[in-house]
Parts: C-alpha cells; structure tokens; sequence
C-alpha cells in the first residue's frame, strides 16, 4: 500500500509521512556511530570508522571528520559519497561569504545554509534526499563555541552533547547521564572514548578504528580545529585505559 | 563642495556631514542628511553624483537590514565595510557605476571598539582612526593629524570637530550650511546638536 | 691646413665684432618695467606655452614646469614667520629636495617661491636688483610695500603669457613695520597677516589657522610655522624635502635651520603622538 508513497520523495503519505526521509534516517542509523561534546574551552568530535575488511587500504587520512571552514569542523554519519557532495557545497558556501565579508560565516548560518539545499531535496525536484546526518563544531565570535546537528530532513538543532548512527540511543543517553556543563576540553575527550567505548560494537578500540577531531582556542585566543593523528589517539585510548591489553596486541601480530 | 568628516575616539565615532544640497550655483535643501543608518551600530555619510548617493546608500542599507532580519543578528563593522566595498567595485565594472564617496562609522560590540572605513568610488577601502572626503580633506587631515590621539574622549573629540569646522568656514569658499553631527557609541547611534553660529575669525 | 687649424683653435669670442646695439645691450642688459623679455616667436605665446607645458591633458608634453609647493608667512606681535618646503617637482618626477624657497633679497626683505620654479627664481632676482637700484637712487631701503607693487606690476605686464608664481614678500622697514604682502602671477597683490602658498596650502592653513594668534610668541610661532610645514609635507605628494625656516624681526631677518622633514616627521610622531594614521603594524 506505501508503495504509492515511496518512490516520490515530494508526497505526504496518509499518515503525513515522507518514507523517503525516513528510509534516509534508517539507512544512517546503520552508518558508524559519531558524536560531538561541547565542553567549556572547545568542542571534541569523534566518530567510529567501520573497519570492513583487512585487506582493504586504511586510508590515512580521516574519512568520517572533515574541516569545512577556519572556524568549522563535522563528522558525518550515513553515505560518504553524498557528504562530500554536501562538504563541498558548504566549503564553498563558507569561502564565498569571506570574500563577501571578509569574516569567517557564523557556525549557524553555515548550518543553515546546508540544511536548505537538504530540505529541497525532501520537497520538490522528485529526487532522492542526501543520506548523511552531520555533527557539526564551530566558533565564532557572537556565539562562542557552538554545537549542531542536521538530518536528511533539513532540520537542525544546537545540543551540548550529541550523537548520530548506530547506537545513537544509548550513546545518546550515556552522554545524558555523564554530561558535566562545566566540563573541560580534556574531561569531553575522556568522555567522548568512554561512550565510543561501550557503543561501538568491537571490544577493542585503537586509531584504526575511531577518528577524533577538536575545535579550541590556543593560548594567544586564537581558534584553531585539529584532526588528531594516530598516536595522539592512541595516547588518549591509554590514557583512559582503553586501548588494546598489550598481549592482545601480540596475539594479533600472530594471526597477521 | 559637500564636506564629510569622521573621528574615531577611545569609545565613539563622529560622524558629520555638511547639510546644504548643492545643485549648480543653487543651495536647493540647508538641512540635508548625508547618512543613512546601516544597523543598530553603523552608519554610512556619503556624498558624490547627485542621485547615485542616496540610491546606493539605501540599497546598501535595504541588504545591511535584511541580513539582519535573515540571521537574527547585525553584522560587524569590519563585515559591513567588506560588503559595501564588495558592491562599491562590483558596480564600477558595470554599464553604469555608481559615483560615491562613504564614510562608514561604527562601534564594533564584539571588540568593544569604534571603527571608521574610508571608501571611495573607486572602492578603496582603508580603516582609519580619522577621515575625511572632498575638500574637507584638504584642510582637516592636517589639523587632524596634529591633534587627534586614537584614546580621545568625546569632549575632545568634539573640540578638534570644531576647529576643523572652524577652518572649512574660514576657507572654503561656498557655505556649507553647517553640519549636522551623528555620534555612534556602544549604545547605538544618536545626533549630536551643533550649533555653528559664532563669529569665526579670520587671521 | 695651418690656416684652417689656426682658424679654429682661436677662441671663438675673438672674431666677435660689437654692434651698436650689442652694446646698447651690455648696459641694459635687463628689461626694463617695459615689455622687452624674449618671446616665443609665435603668433599667442599663452596658448603655445599652453600646449608645451600643460603635463595634465598631455603627459608627454616637452617641457616640464617645475610645479608643486608649500610656503607660509605670517605676521605675529614678534614679527615675521617665513617658512617653506624645499622639494621641485617636474610632473611626477621630484627633480629637487633642496631648493632654496627663500630668497634673501635683502638683510630686511624676504621673497618665498611657489608655483614655476624658473619664473619665480628669476624674477625674484630681479626683484632684488631693482630693490638694490632703488636703495642706490634714493639712499633708503626700499619698502615692502614698494617692493612688491614692482613684482606685481611687472607681472601683471606679462600676464596671460603663461607665467605661474604665487609669491610673498616679507620684510620690516622703518615706515612700515613688520609687513607682508602675497603676489601671484595673476596679478593680485594682497597685503595681510598670513598667507599659505603652493600646492599644500590647504594642509599649512589647517594647522596654521587652528592655533594663529597674533600674540604667540617668538618660540610657539617658529614652532607653529615648522609644524604646517610638516602637515603639509606629510599629506602633499608636491611638497617635502627640508623645512626652511625664518625670522623677519625689526633690525632684519634671522635664519632658523634648514632641516630635513624625515626626522622631524619621526619625532613628532614618537614623542608627540601626533600623526596617529601612520602605523607600522602588519596584521
């Protein structure tokens, strides 16, 4: 009976709903975990890079964490293919206000314009929606340090802590529960582990399997966004005794 | 011979601008208002070709407003100056490009600082603790250069605002009709009375 | 062959033979008040001069007049302040930053350039000589007033030939006093307390004008004079070079330096605070 209701993205079903929307949630809601914590002096986004196959080429560089701007940062949930689409249009939309203005675009008005070009795809064009959710991480000087979250819907919201893909729902309440407002950037990098930690299907977390991303100021004030390298995020997995168990390690140099 | 003047202070921006509507040999209006409010913190005084002012000077201030109703915040000095002299040079390498001179004053909230841009019709844009355009620029710069300071208080300010309206009575040779005074603060802008009815001795 | 190398190895002036008239020359060897100065042999020497000169409409034009200037003088209860810049300019080539602004054409009487260099530095001199035939004829110093009605009337008498000078006249005579006067090649002669001339009048009058008072005294009004000169040298790209200051008082001028305006400039802004537009930072 839906079936009259799928295929156009456009038409409301009877039930007000527009499956194809939904469908693009669901499909996200597979994708790997990502989550964003807003702490007093900056903001920590990390995410879980699904590891598919050892034979495939682990990339380098980060695939689920991208810089769209100097003030702005995102981790993406959902298909890769249509975030870089959305990536660039923001990069885009960012470097076309500076030369405009001369600033760098509020966090909001980046989040917005990319939440527009979402929204038109839920409504006309008879066209598929962008399958991605993004966590978003950006300063500026009005608003400060600013966390957002957008969907296939084209809506978006600001949160202090939030997460997107699989588990999101107890990923969600876990930072729920271990939320401090007061909190520090180091104390949201600890958390952010300590919930990737328990959502994340393996047991076992290390730089290969999750990408880690901050948004602070230096001493000078001034704003700067960092994709963390391995060793830095392994460092961090120690610190908080989560890496691997060291015979582990050896056991799975054995089997290689 | 249309005189526009800023002056940036430790906590303000003046802005003034001379209040006769020349056309020819005819002072058509004695109470003209060279200055459109851009937002809550900036205002623009212009002079140049006669209907290019004020028709560049309220688009500029239509776009300025609708950002702001759009985004639900103002933007900056420093954004504004950007844009004006984004538009400004856009329309210079059109068919018909508007001839304008801007003063652009403003008191930037997020900095806690007064600014003043000097834009031209050929769209330089230059920050400047203090400037002027026509033939104010001849004989204020100088008295300007001597006596302004960028931590001034408003009083002082106003005193040196004086001696360069001063000397524009006591040399230029057409009656400006007086100016009228604009003052932007972090409490937004507001007019300044001027009265300029004393005796100016000449040496 | 001998004949041919003596010919020309003699000095030229030998062969020369003295007309009636060349000697007429010798002993009026300057025109008088009447039109007797070269001209062009073209039918309108003003518009041919026009076109030879006239950088403005045609940049390339073969003569350059040495333009571009500021001098001031102004008459205080002390006296006399004469002050200039000393840069000549040639279209947009500065040709010159030492050039002496004033003349002294007597130990009283002072004359200030502005506008052609040629024309005022020439007839300036002969201002000078006619000062000094006057001073001979009728055993007194000539007065200012006297003096500068000369300059203007034989301007006048050239007028729109294309001569361009904006000149003062500053001096102290028993009749008159302290006095100074302005001339310019229009023809105007004005006389008055103080005067700005050259393409930086504006920036000198600015500063001149906000802080003149007749009763300053010797120290602020050097100072004053200096000072308009630097605003103007700061902000006119015609005026610049070194700041050429004098006295006028009662038993004649005194002279106060001849000094480069880059330093001064310096100074002024370090310990002054003054010319806060110009800063070094780079963000």
């Amino acid at each position: 009976m839906s079936r009259r209701y799928d295929s156009r993205t456009t038409i409301f079903s009877p039930e007000g709903r527009l499956y194809q929307v939904e469908y693009a949630l669901e499909a996200i809601s597979h994708a790997g975990t990502a989550l964003g914590i807003l702490a007093q002096d900056g903001i920590v986004l990390a995410a879980e890079r699904k590891v598919t196959s050892k034979l495939l080429e682990q990339d380098t560089s980060a695939e689920k964490l991208y810089i769209l701007n100097d003030n702005m940062i995102c981790a993406v949930a959902g298909m890769t293919a249509d975030a870089n689409i959305l990536i660039n249009y923001a990069r885009q939309a960012a470097q076309r206000y500076l030369l405009t203005y001369n600033e760098d675009i509020p966090c909001e008005q980046l989040v917005r314009r990319l939440c527009d070009l979402k929204q038109g795809y839920t409504q006309h064009g008879g066209l598929r929606p962008f399958g991605v959710s993004f966590i978003y991480a950006g300063y500026d000087p009005q608003t400060h340090f600013q966390l957002y979250q957008s969907n296939p819907s084209g809506n978006y919201g600001g949160w202090k802590a939030t997460s997107v893909g699989a588990n999101n729902a107890s990923a969600q309440s876990l930072l729920k529960q271990d939320y401090n407002g007061d909190c520090n950037l180091k104390e949201a990098c600890g958390l952010a582990v300590k919930v990737l930690s328990k959502t994340m299907d393996s047991t076992n977390l290390s730089s290969e399997k999750i990408e880690f991303a901050t948004v602070g100021k230096t001493k000078e004030g001034k704003v700067y966004h960092h994709l963390w390298g391995a060793e830095e995020i392994d460092a961090l997995l120690k610190e908080h005794g989560l890496g691997k168990a060291k015979e582990e390690e050896d056991e799975d140099r054995m089997e290689r | 011979m249309e005189v526009l003047l800023g002056i940036t202070g430790k906590d303000f921006t003046i802005m003034a601008s001379s209040k006769a509507a020349m056309r020819g040999a005819t002072i058509l209006k004695a109470t003209d208002d060279k200055t459109r409010e851009l937002n809550k913190q900036t205002l623009m005084a212009f002079s140049g070709e006669a209907g290019d002012t004020v028709q560049f000077a309220e688009y500029i201030q239509a776009n300025i407003q609708l950002y702001s109703m759009r985004n639900d915040t103002h933007l900056g000095p420093p954004a504004v100056a950007s844009f004006v002299r984004g538009e400004l040079a856009r329309s210079l390498r059109s068919r018909r490009p508007y001839t304008v001179n801007l003063l652009l004053g403003g008191f930037d909230s997020i900095t806690e600082k007064p600014s003043l841009y000097w834009i031209d019709y050929l769209a330089s844009c230059v920050p400047l603790p203090y400037a002027a355009h026509g033939y104010a620029q001849y004989y204020c710069l100088s008295i300007l250069d001597k006596h302004h300071h960028p931590d001034i208080d408003l009083e002082t300010g106003m005193k040196i605002l004086r001696m360069c309206t001063d000397e524009l009575r006591r040399r230029l040779p057409v009656d400006f009709k007086g100016i009228a005074v604009k003052i932007i603060t972090r409490d937004g802008i507001r007019e300044e009375e001027y009265t300029d009815d004393h005796v100016v001795r000449s040496a | 062959m001998d004949t041919l190398v003596s010919r020309y190895s003699r000095p030229a002036f030998v062969d020369r033979e003295y007309t009636a008239e060349d000697q007429e020359d010798a002993y009026q060897a300057t025109p008088s008040l009447s039109l007797q100065f070269a001209l062009p042999p073209v039918s309108q020497a003003s518009s041919w001069l026009r076109a030879m000169t006239d950088d403005h409409s045609n940049p390339s034009c073969p003569i350059k007049i040495a333009h571009g200037t500021t001098t001031l003088a102004f008459r205080f209860q002390g006296g006399i302040i004469v002050a200039t810049d000393s840069r000549a300019t040639a279209g947009n080539w500065i040709a010159s930053q030492t050039v002496k602004k004033v003349i002294e054409i007597n130990s009283c009487l002072l004359g200030t350039m502005a506008g052609g260099a040629a024309d005022c530095q020439y007839w300036l001199a002969y201002l000078g000589m006619q000062c000094r035939l006057h001073e001979l004829r009728h055993k007194r110093r000539i007065t200012v007033a006297a003096a500068s009605k000369i300059l203007a009337n034989l301007v006048y008498a050239y007028k729109g030939m294309g001569l361009s000078m904006g000149t003062m006249c500053a001096g102290v005579t028993p009749q008159e006093g302290p006095a100074l006067y302005y001339i310019d090649s229009d023809g105007t002669r004005l006389s008055g307390n103080l005067f700005c001339v050259g393409s930086g009048q504006t920036f000198a009058y600015g500063v001149l004008d906000a802080e003149y008072r007749y009763d300053l005294t010797e120290q602020e009004a050097l100072e004053l004079g200096s000072r308009s000169i630097l605003a103007a040298t700061h902000r006119d790209a015609f005026s610049g070079g070194f700041i050429n200051l004098y006295h006028v008082k009662e038993d004649g001028w005194v002279k106060h330096g001849f000094n480069d305006t880059n330093p001064i400039f310096w100074k002024t802004k370090l310990e002054k605070g003054e010319f806060s537009n110009v800063t070094a930072e780079l963000d």
